[in-house]
Order: structure tokens, then C-alpha cells, then sequence
């Protein structure tokens, strides 16, 4: 395991490959996942590739699973998810994979032409079955008007629009006999434009009787279900016949023979049934039969599917690798860590082997000018702390990793504002909860973004929740009560007050200044009980969260310029310790830290006797920019001996360190760069002989560059940048202003822990003494009954404000804490993720999809 | 509408809209195109494009023609998308973008029934962004007044036709008049809708219609040399809504030959220098293309302004544009035909 503290250190190696052993030892790395490939060609198209075909024979062959998987989905026959996720094929099992799913695919076309054409029977059949059963009462219908009957009149102007004067009914409808008629089936939405055009195009004189068909039909062609109706158009002629019948046709409706008379139509509709019941048997066979083909396959799907995906991903990899020029070797270059070369090596030895090649394959570590990939190793656990730091910005390579410092603090600074023991508890009990049904949880699969986002935090709630208890006890806050475990150092003495005052009196006050109402001893774990029915309990809180803020906050900020250090120190980075370090750290001190031990000598220096006079900081620090100490008020005196030019002295040192930040750094720079020139332009003279200037050979060298696209093949000066000292000193000037205002801000900003943790108690303590002590004032057993119907209220409120939305708030508030404030000390976050080329990663996306 | 509360209802369309634009065919992307040298490379390289797996699920060995309804499926689903997301006015304006090839696949489905097509063969030709209920009952109708009364009267184009209602049977040449009397009526009414609408789309569109009416002009007057079309009738084609009207159409009316018409353009500044560049060669582009280049250039600029309507017109026009010149690649690679793969008119 490496450490969290600074990422891996990596190699740059180049992989030379055997062509026969390649597919087999990239696959062992995929299944290995430790190397990040770099792309030799990033000119070359993608269809310009070696092994552009393979890549498609794939994607061919991924095309064939999703058709599959499409009929799998279509006859509900589940695709269980393998048991264990299969090895990356050998090349040869890819044909036998081709094949096999060529075969099904063909199968299934003709399982599916055949049942298309069976269905088409079908549909033909059911249709024509319906038309004969509804035509008798069209018949009937139309014969019953053609009578002359005047209701039939009223009837027909139901069904059709009046029409035309010129078209009067004796001419619509003439004798029976000269009547013909074409019977259908068309999509129910298109009836009402269907008989518009009809009624438009044949000037009213058709004559159309529908009727809904109840059971939805199957389209054999899509197979969705479709809605129809059956209609009988009456007309008289040629001419309107071929009309009716080009409308028909342009709406799609499908035209049936149907005798004319009752007794045949009877006759038909008996031998269609039959017909229809055989088909039914020969159509339930071929279903059966595809159902059979499908459940057999149905198993396998998924593991399939994940092979080609394998095969895929190992192709695209070899797309990446040079091919030499004898066309033996695959030439590729690849990121890893340092300490999994030995693995790696044993993973290419067992690709060779298994591919049975005698060749080996070759690692080899180069030496490369190009930054680094950062890769920290996490574990499920840390991972989480990492993921929050990776979203403000990747670590540079080797840089300080502030994941492992957040692992505590993190959950700390949350705790400070979700200070109360009773949701502490209960965020502790959900988170684990979930770590403990970890596994099961983990394997359902959810889709639900939010369950995810809760689920993938479980360890870092659980260490918030376990915090918070803490700061809770702390606080003495549970659900905004105490406890009074060890018993409070404070009584109303006895002497002082009777029996009969403490009764009759609301307020007491107990006086610090004299022992007697103060037990001599302290409470000794966290705030002291009597606190919750103080009157002033607020204002005594709020004096004691502030000043506990800045000692965190300032605490966590000095911590920051610490690894500052560290950093400069691991980069070698001399300038950077005595031009930026020291003056920050200097600055920092001699304002904050001198207010630490200002407040902390003011708690163990000052007690309740000098209360009148006791020095109040906020004013003291203004007196110090001021350089003025007035006398009266009296807490705004100096309080110890040599106060003001101590803290002049203070003022001046920080003071000093502005222009020192500023200045240093880039005129040492500059000095640094100059000489280098120098140098540089006398090693030219003496070894190439000729005289060459700096700005030539980079100019020439980035040419080159540039044709050489990522390839960094250069080593030593070529890759020093300009320097430009006005950009220098703007920066410098940037960093300088953003670390002094900042100072002030973050200290100031860190002020939120106070009022955070304010708000959480006051909203808690309204929640209690609004909601849920309206029930425990009553007595009896209205009482009863008030506590169990408002306890109902107070516990969902808890939860939904109290524990998800301060709990959010104050989440948001602790990684702006990190990300701002403390981040911001010594954290560069320029660098970029390993990424290695995984298996599990590529399948895993999949599954997605 | 107006900038402040244009975004209530077509902000979501609006941001949609340039989100697609964005994923239009890049010039690299079609240097990459070019290079194919199968069909089935260029469903490779497009894979990398914003079209992705649009292809994938498609057998080998692929057909420029599905190539062609597979880019046009998936403008439809875009574009339907976005029709069925839009409240008027919005909605009235996506309508009438559609209008446009409504009257192409009328004129379509005519010609066909003229030539002894069934209509089932026709159908899958139809641009389906102008698909209509109706449509397929089309070839019922035998004389102009038919078409009109049993089949056009219930489309939104029915106030158009009612200019060529007439007994005629219908021909050749009356078919290229329908479609030139219809287009105009269109882009006149287009154009009023536009105006009614106001602000920025009003102005952009005037503009992109104005050189829609005047290209049609143009070219209705070049394809009218050697024809039956008399000078009189040629003038009741011309759209009324471009910058040539009215004294260039009285002059494009009385022009006899190319060089008539190229003197007509001589007054207008930016069709001249279209004339000037084209020509018939084999190394230079045609009218035809340089009038599409002009084309892109105004659909381009629409979305250099916020808060209008014509950058819906625009993508249309320019996914069109898009489809043209990958249809056109995937023609000379599946026919071998390199030289000229590079008649393409790039957008971006």
C-alpha cells in the first residue's frame, strides 16, 4: 500500500512487443489494470489504424448481441448477469464467437420472417373475420334506409355531413340492386380524415358505415399493438369504384372480397374460424419455437457481450502501439507505477507464454521531460476523501496530497457546526448501517442519483456522525438538552438564597465572584449543564464558539503554509522557502497566532473578578493597526507591561513581510535566469564552435516540437519557457495581495464554524420548545395522547431540516473551508489522473449503457 | 417578445438549438471524410462525430441511400423534439419551416402518379419532415381543382394553391409551375408571419427570406430559357419578397439569356460577386453552389444574435446543408470518384 501523503511515483517505459504475443499481453495488462497507454499515432484517423479491422469485426459483432438482446427484451425472457465476469478471449474464440453469432442471427431473421408471415396471415384473417360479423348490420343498416323510411334519413345525417343540394338521397341511394360496395380495415385515427376525403373527393355520393374493431390488433410488421376499425363504403359505378379504391389505398386500409348475400358471408366466416384456429396452433410452434432459441441464448448474453467489449478495448490499445519496420514488433509507450513494474513484467510473461511465443516482451523505463500522470492509490474508504479533493483541482505529480489531513479534519470542522450528540447519533447509525450491509447494497445496482450520492459518502457520514457525537458531548447538546452527568459545579447556595426564593423567584443570579455558589471545580467533560437554563447562555456560547473558530481556523490555515513547506522542500525549491514561506509564515503569526495566545491567556489569565475591566481582543487588535491605547474605556488598556511596542514590533514585522513576498521571488529569478543565459550562450561557443544564440535554438526547437506533436524526446534547456520578469512580478504580485487580504478573509470567513453551530442549536432548540414541549406541558391523559400524535412532527422535522438540510448546509461549509481556506495555503492542483486501461472499468460502462 | 422575457418560453429551445449547432460536421471532420476509402470508414469516422452510433445498428456492407435517411431521421427527431416542446409563436414559426417541404413532396407525389408510380413507392422518397396526413391520398386527384377540393383543402397549404386552381389537367410543365406559384405564395406569407413577429427575428428573417426569393427568381428565370414559359407568366412566379423586387424582376422578365440575367445581378452587390466567381468549368463552382455558399454564410450569422427564431430556421438549413455534403463524400468514395470529393460546402 502506497502512502496517501504524496502520489506514485511513475515511470515512463516503453513496451515492445511481439506481434504474435501483443493481443494476448495486453489483455493480461487490461485484466490487470496498472498501465495508462500513451497514444503513439494521434495523427492517424481512426480508420487508418492497424487494426481497423479487428475493431470493426467487433463492432459487427456488438451489433449482432444488441439485435439479439432487442428479441431477448421482446419476449421478457430475463438476462441474468454472469457469475464471475469472463476472461478476455483468445483471438481464435473471436471467430468462434463471429460464427456462432452469425449463425443465431440468421436463425432468428428466418424464425422472424417466418413469424412475420404467419402473423400477416393472421392479421388478414382476424380482419376479414371481423368485417364478416359487422357487415350484417351494415346490411341491414343500409337496407332498412334505402327502404325510405324518413328516420334513416336523420340516422344517415348522423353519420355523414349534410349534403349538397344537388345531391339528393333518391340519387345517393338508388335501387338496391345497382348498389356495390368495397369492404376494409384501416387504422382507427385515420377515420375521420378518411371519410372527409371520401365524402370531398366523391361529392357525398359514397356512403360509409364503420365500426370500431374492440381487440387491439399486432402489427406484424413492428409488433406493436394497433387500434382498427372495419368500414364498408356503398357507391354506385366504375368510376366512383376506382376513386374509393385509390383512396383507400392512399390510406393505407386493407380491402377484403365479401359476398354479398347473408348465407354465403355466414358460410365464409365458419371456414375462416377454422382457418384461423389452425393457424393458431402453427403460429403458437413457430413463437415456441424462437422463445426456445432465445431462452437458450438468453443466459450467455451478457458474458458475451463483455467478451467482445474485452476484445474491443485490447484492439483499441494495440491501435495506439508503433509498428517497427521488420513489422515483429509493436512499439508503445505506457505510464505506471514504479512499484508495479515487477507485476507488469510478470503479466507480459504470462501474455507471452500463454500466446505461446518465445520472444519475450520488453519493458523498458525512459527518460521523459513530460509531467507525470498523479495516481494515489485509495481503498474504499479513502476514497472518498480523495474524490473530494480531486474535484477542486488533481494533485501535481508528487505534490502534497491534503487527502489523508482531510480524512480528520474534514469531519471535524463539520462537527464544530453540527454540534449536537442526538443527530450526531443518528447519522453515525445510517452511515453504518450502510457500511455494514455494504456488499448486499453494493450489488443492487440503483439507479437513483441521490441513494448513490449518500451511498458513495457512507464513510465519510459515518466519521461526521461520529464526530458530531463528540462535539456534542462537547457542546453539551443533545436534541438542545444537557446532561447533567457528573453534576454541575454550580448550586445556588443555601446561605444565600431559602428555600422560598429559589421557588418564588424566576431568575436566579449566581454570582462567580464569590465561592459560594461554585462548587471550586469545573464541570470536567464539555460545557457545564447549568448553562442550558442560563439566561445568558447565548451570549456566554457565542464568546466561546467564536473564539474556538479562530484557534481551529487559524490553526488549519498555519498547518497550510506548514506543508507549503513541505512541498517547496521535496521540490527543492530554496526560493520558494526563504521568498514565500517565511514571509507568510512570518505575517501569519504575528497577527493570528499572537491573537491564539491572546485568547488563550486571557481564559487562563483573567477570571471573574476582573470581569469589569477585562481586555477585550476585537478592540486590543484594532489598537494595534491603530497604535493608540486609550485609557477610558478601561478594557481597552493595555494589559501587561510593554504591550504597545511589543505589538508595534508585531505590526512592523508584518508589515515587512508585503514588500519581501512581493519583491524576492522575481528578481531572484531573474538573477537565476540571466546566469543560465549566460552559461548556456558560453557552452555553445565552446562545444558547437559556432554561435548560436538562445532565442535561435528555441525557436528551432519548438519548430520541432511542434512536428513531433506529445513525442517529447528532448532533454536539459530546451525545455526552459521565456522567462519574462514583468509576468513574474504580476503574479507575484497577485499571490502576494491574494495571501495577505486572504489572511484577514479565511480568518474571518472561519468565523462560520461559530455561526453554523449557532444557527444548528437555536433551530433544534426552537424545534424542541415549539413543537414537541406543547405536548409535555399537558397532563393526563391528553398528555398522552399529545405526545404520541406530536412526536410524529418533531421526528420528521428533525430529520428532514435538522440532519439532511443543516447537514447538507453544513457539509458545504466545511469543503468550502478546505477547498478555500485551507487549500489554498499550498495546494496547486495542477496535475492530471492516472488513467489506467482497466477491464473492469470498460465493462462496468457498459453495464451502464 | 422581446430580450427580457424571450427566455420564459424559448429559452430551453433556444440553448437546445445552439447545443445541436454545436455538434455540426467540422471542417477537420470533413478532411478526415474525405480521406475514407469505404462506405463503412465513413460510418468509423462519423462515429467520432456528433452523430455517434447512429449507424451501428446498420448490417454491413452500408448504401449511401441509408447513410442519407439515417442523417435525416435524425434531424426529424430533433426537430420534432423541439416541435413538440414550442408554444406559439414559436410553434406557428417551426410549422411553417415545414411548409417548405410539404410543397416539395406534393409537387413529388404529382409528378410520380404523372409517371405510373404507386404511391407506396413514392412515400419513402417524401422528406418526412413535410409528411402530412393527406398525402398519400394524392394521386386521386386528376385536375388542379380536384388536388385542391379533396386533398389540399384541409393542409395548411391550402391558401396557397388557391393562385393555380385551375380545370387543366396536370403536366410537366403546369407541375414546375404549381411548385414555383406555390413556393412563392409560401415565402410571401413566411415572410408577412416574420414581419408580425418583430424585433431580431423579424430582421434576420427578412433577410434570409429575401435571398430565398430572390434565389428562386434567379434561378426560375435561368431554367425559363428555351421553355414554353412565357415572359408574362414567368413574372406571376417570381417570390415578391426579395431584394430584386420590382425593378429587378421587371428586368429579369424581359432577360433572354444568361449573360441577361448576370447583368441584372451586376446592380445588386452581394449576387454579383456570386456571378462573378461561378462558372461552368470543371474547376469552378457552379452558380448553384456559390448561391448555397451564400446560403451558409447567412444561416451562420443567425447565431451570432440572441434571443430570435432564425436560428431555428438556420439549423434546419444548415443540417440540410450538412446532409448534402456527407451524402455527396459517401457518393465519391462508394463510386470511386476522388477528384471531385471535394465539392462540399463547409460550415464550420
Amino acid at each position: 500500500m502506497g502512502s496517501l501523503y504524496r502520489s506514485e511515483e511513475m515511470a515512463a517505459c516503453q513496451l515492445f512487443l511481439q506481434a504474435e504475443a501483443a493481443y494476448a499481453s495486453i489483455s493480461e495488462l487490461g485484466e490487470l489494470g496498472l498501465v495508462q497507454f500513451k497514444d503513439m499515432n494521434p495523427d492517424l484517423n481512426s480508420f487508418q489504424r492497424k487494426f481497423v479491422n479487428e475493431v470493426r469485426r467487433c463492432e459487427e459483432m456488438e451489433r449482432k448481441l444488441r439485435f439479439l438482446e432487442k428479441e431477448i427484451a421482446r419476449d421478457q425472457i430475463p438476462m441474468p448477469d454472469p457469475k464471475e465476469i469472463p476472461n478476455s478471449p483468445e483471438p481464435r474464440e473471436m471467430i468462434l464467437l463471429e460464427t456462432t453469432f452469425e449463425k443465431l442471427e440468421k436463425e432468428m431473421n428466418e424464425v422472424n420472417v417466418n413469424a412475420t408471415t404467419l402473423k400477416k396471415n393472421f392479421l388478414d384473417l382476424t380482419e376479414l373475420k371481423h368485417i364478416l360479423t359487422n357487415a350484417q348490420t351494415f346490411f341491414d343498416e343500409a337496407e332498412f334506409e334505402i327502404d325510405g323510411s324518413t328516420i334513416s334519413m336523420s340516422d344517415r345525417a348522423a353519420v355523414l355531413p349534410p349534403p349538397p343540394p344537388t345531391a339528393s338521397p333518391s340519387r345517393t341511394l338508388g335501387p338496391t340492386g345497382n348498389i356495390r360496395f368495397v369492404a376494409g380495415v384501416v387504422l382507427r385515427e385515420r377515420i375521420p380524415t378518411f371519410e372527409r376525403l371520401l365524402w370531398r373527393s366523391c361529392r357525398g355520393n359514397v356512403f360509409l358505415r364503420q365500426k370500431e374493431i374492440d381487440t387491439p390488433l399486432e402489427d406484424p410488421n413492428t409488433g406493436e399493438e394497433v387500434m382498427k376499425s372495419v368500414f364498408v363504403i356503398f357507391f354506385q359505378g366504375e368510376q366512383l369504384k376506382a376513386k374509393v379504391k385509390k383512396i383507400c389505398e392512399g390510406f393505407r386500409a386493407t380491402l377484403y372480397q365479401c359476398p354479398e348475400t347473408a348465407n354465403e358471408r355466414r358460410e365464409m366466416a365458419a371456414g375462416i374460424q377454422t382457418r384461423i384456429e389452425d393457424l393458431n396452433t402453427v403460429l403458437s410452434q413457430s413463437l415456441d419455437h424462437r422463445h426456445r432459441v432465445l431462452v437458450s441464448i438468453a443466459d450467455d448474453m451478457k458474458a458475451w457481450h463483455m467478451k467482445v467489449r474485452k476484445i474491443k478495448a485490447v484492439y483499441h490499445v494495440l491501435n495506439m502501439f508503433n509498428v517497427d519496420v521488420t513489422q515483429k514488433y509493436l512499439i508503445g509507450e505506457c505510464w505506471c507505477a514504479e512499484r508495479h513494474r515487477s507485476r507488469i513484467e510478470t503479466a507480459l510473461r504470462t501474455g507471452t507464454e500463454r500466446s505461446g511465443s518465445s520472444v519475450p516482451s520488453i519493458l523498458n523505463r525512459m527518460e521523459t521531460t513530460e509531467h507525470p500522470p498523479t495516481y494515489n492509490c485509495t481503498n474504499k474508504f479513502t476514497k472518498v476523501f480523495q474524490s473530494i479533493v480531486d474535484s477542486y483541482g488533481v494533485a501535481g505529480y508528487r505534490e502534497v496530497n491534503p487527502a489523508p489531513f482531510t480524512i480528520v479534519t474534514f469531519p471535524f470542522l463539520f462537527s464544530l457546526m453540527f454540534g449536537d450528540s442526538g443527530h450526531g447519533v443518528l447519522m453515525f447509525m445510517a452511515a453504518l448501517a450502510m457500511v455494514v450491509m455494504e456488499t448486499k447494497l453494493m450489488q443492487t445496482k440503483s439507479d437513483n442519483e441521490i441513494w448513490n450520492i449518500f451511498f458513495g459518502g457512507r464513510y465519510i457520514i459515518l466519521l461526521m456522525g461520529g464526530f458530531s457525537i463528540y462535539a456534542g458531548l462537547m457542546y453539551n447538546d443533545i436534541f438542545s438538552k444537557s446532561f447533567n452527568i457528573f453534576g454541575s459545579g454550580w448550586y445556588p447556595h443555601p446561605q444565600r438564597y431559602s428555600e422560598h426564593t429559589i421557588d418564588h423567584h424566576k431568575d436566579l443570579t449566581l454570582d462567580p465572584t464569590n465561592n459560594s455558589d461554585y462548587r471550586g471545580h469545573p464541570y470536567p467533560f464539555g460545557m457545564d449543564p447549568v448553562w442550558q437554563m442560563s439566561l445568558n447562555k447565548i451570549t456566554w456560547l457565542n464568546s466561546f464558539k467564536m473564539k474556538i473558530s479562530i484557534i481551529f481556523g487559524v490553526s488549519q490555515m498555519f498547518f497550510g503554509v506548514i506543508l507549503s513547506l513541505q512541498n517547496s522542500r521535496y521540490f527543492r525549491n530554496s526560493v520558494n522557502i526563504f521568498c514565500e514561506f517565511l514571509p507568510q509564515m512570518l505575517f501569519l503569526s504575528c497577527i493570528f497566532g499572537y491573537l491564539i495566545v491572546l485568547i488563550l491567556y486571557k481564559w487562563i489569565a483573567i477570571n471573574a473578578t476582573m470581569s469589569a475591566c477585562a481586555p477585550s481582543l476585537l478592540i486590543d487588535l484594532i489598537n494595534m493597526f491603530l497604535l493608540n491605547y486609550p485609557l477610558e474605556p478601561c478594557s481597552s488598556a493595555e494589559f501587561y507591561d510593554g504591550q504597545k511596542s511589543f505589538q508595534s514590533f508585531l505590526l512592523l514585522l508584518a508589515l515587512v513581510c508585503v514588500p519581501w513576498l512581493l519583491i524576492a521571488k522575481p528578481i531572484i529569478l531573474k538573477r537565476q535566469h540571466s546566469k543560465k543565459q549566460v552559461q548556456l550562450l558560453n557552452n555553445n561557443d565552446e562545444f558547437e564552435g559556432r554561435k548560436s544564440t538562445e532565442i535561435n535554438l528555441d525557436g528551432e526547437t519548438q519548430t520541432s516540437k511542434q512536428k513531433d506533436g506529445r513525442k517529447d524526446s528532448h532533454t536539459g534547456h530546451e525545455e526552459e519557457e521565456e522567462f519574462s520578469f514583468g509576468e513574474a512580478f504580476v503574479h507575484q504580485c497577485i499571490h502576494t495581495i491574494e495571501y495577505c487580504l486572504g489572511c484577514i478573509s479565511h480568518t474571518a470567513s472561519y468565523l462560520r464554524l461559530w455561526a453554523l453551530s449557532l444557527a444548528h442549536a437555536e433551530l433544534s432548540e426552537v424545534l424542541w420548545n415549539m413543537v414537541f414541549r406543547v405536548a409535555l406541558k399537558m397532563s393526563g391523559y391528553t398528555g398522552l395522547i399529545a405526545i404520541f400524535i406530536l412526536f410524529t412532527p418533531w421526528a420528521v422535522l428533525t430529520i428532514a431540516i435538522l440532519l439532511l438540510m443543516e447537514g447538507l448546509s453544513a457539509f458545504l461549509h466545511t469543503l468550502r473551508l478546505h477547498w478555500v481556506e485551507f487549500q489554498s495555503k499550498f495546494y496547486k492542483g495542477d496535475g492530471y489522473l492516472f488513467d489506467p486501461f482497466r477491464f473492469d472499468k470498460i465493462i462496468e460502462v457498459s453495464a451502464d449503457d | 417578445m422581446n430580450s427580457l422575457n424571450f427566455n420564459i418560453d424559448f429559452g430551453y429551445l433556444e440553448g437546445l438549438v445552439r447545443g445541436f449547432k454545436s455538434g455540426i460536421v467540422k471542417q477537420a471532420d470533413y478532411l478526415n471524410l474525405m480521406q475514407c476509402e469505404t462506405l463503412d470508414d465513413l460510418k468509423l469516422h462519423l462515429q467520432s462525430t456528433d452523430y455517434g452510433n447512429f449507424l451501428s445498428n446498420e448490417p454491413s456492407p452500408l448504401q449511401v441511400s441509408i447513410i442519407d435517411d439515417k442523417i435525416r431521421e435524425k434531424l426529424v427527431i430533433e426537430f420534432e423534439h423541439m416541435r413538440t416542446q414550442s408554444v406559439v409563436p414559436l410553434s406557428t414559426f417551426l410549422d411553417y419551416i415545414t411548409y417548405g417541404y410539404m410543397i416539395d413532396n406534393i409537387v413529388l407525389l404529382i409528378t410520380g402518379t404523372l409517371h405510373q408510380h404507386t404511391i407506396s413507392e413514392l412515400i419513402p422518397k417524401c422528406h418526412p419532415l413535410g409528411s402530412f396526413e393527406q398525402m398519400e391520398a394524392l394521386s386521386i386527384a386528376s385536375t388542379l381543382l380536384e388536388l385542391y377540393n379533396a386533398v389540399l383543402v384541409d393542409t395548411p397549404l391550402a391558401p396557397y394553391f388557391i393562385d393555380c386552381i385551375s380545370e387543366q389537367d396536370i403536366d410537366e410543365l403546369n407541375i414546375e409551375i404549381i411548385r414555383n406559384t406555390l413556393y412563392r405564395a409560401y415565402l410571401e406569407d413566411f415572410y408577412k408571419f416574420c414581419q408580425t413577429l418583430g424585433s431580431t427575428t423579424a430582421d434576420y428573417m427578412s433577410e434570409v427570406l429575401a435571398f430565398e426569393a430572390d434565389r428562386r427568381a434567379i434561378t426560375i428565370t435561368i431554367n425559363s430559357f428555351g421553355t414554353e414559359l412565357t415572359k408574362d407568366d414567368r413574372a406571376t412566379l417570381f417570390p415578391r419578397c426579395g431584394k430584386l423586387f420590382p425593378e429587378g424582376h421587371s428586368a429579369l422578365v424581359r432577360a433572354d439569356d444568361y449573360e441577361h440575367v448576370r447583368a441584372v445581378a451586376e446592380f445588386y452587390s452581394e449576387y454579383r460577386i456570386l456571378f462573378e466567381e461561378s462558372g461552368n468549368n470543371p474547376t469552378e463552382k457552379t452558380l448553384e453552389d456559390k448561391f448555397f455558399e451564400h446560403e451558409v454564410m447567412l444561416m451562420k450569422k443567425a447565431f451570432l444574435e440572441q434571443f430570435h427564431f432564425g436560428i431555428f430556421y438556420a439549423y434546419v438549413k444548415l443540417k440540410e446543408q450538412e446532409n448534402r455534403n456527407i451524402v455527396w463524400i459517401a457518393e465519391c468514395v462508394a463510386q470511386r470518384h476522388q477528384t471531385r470529393i471535394d465539392g462540399y460546402i463547409p460550415i464550420f
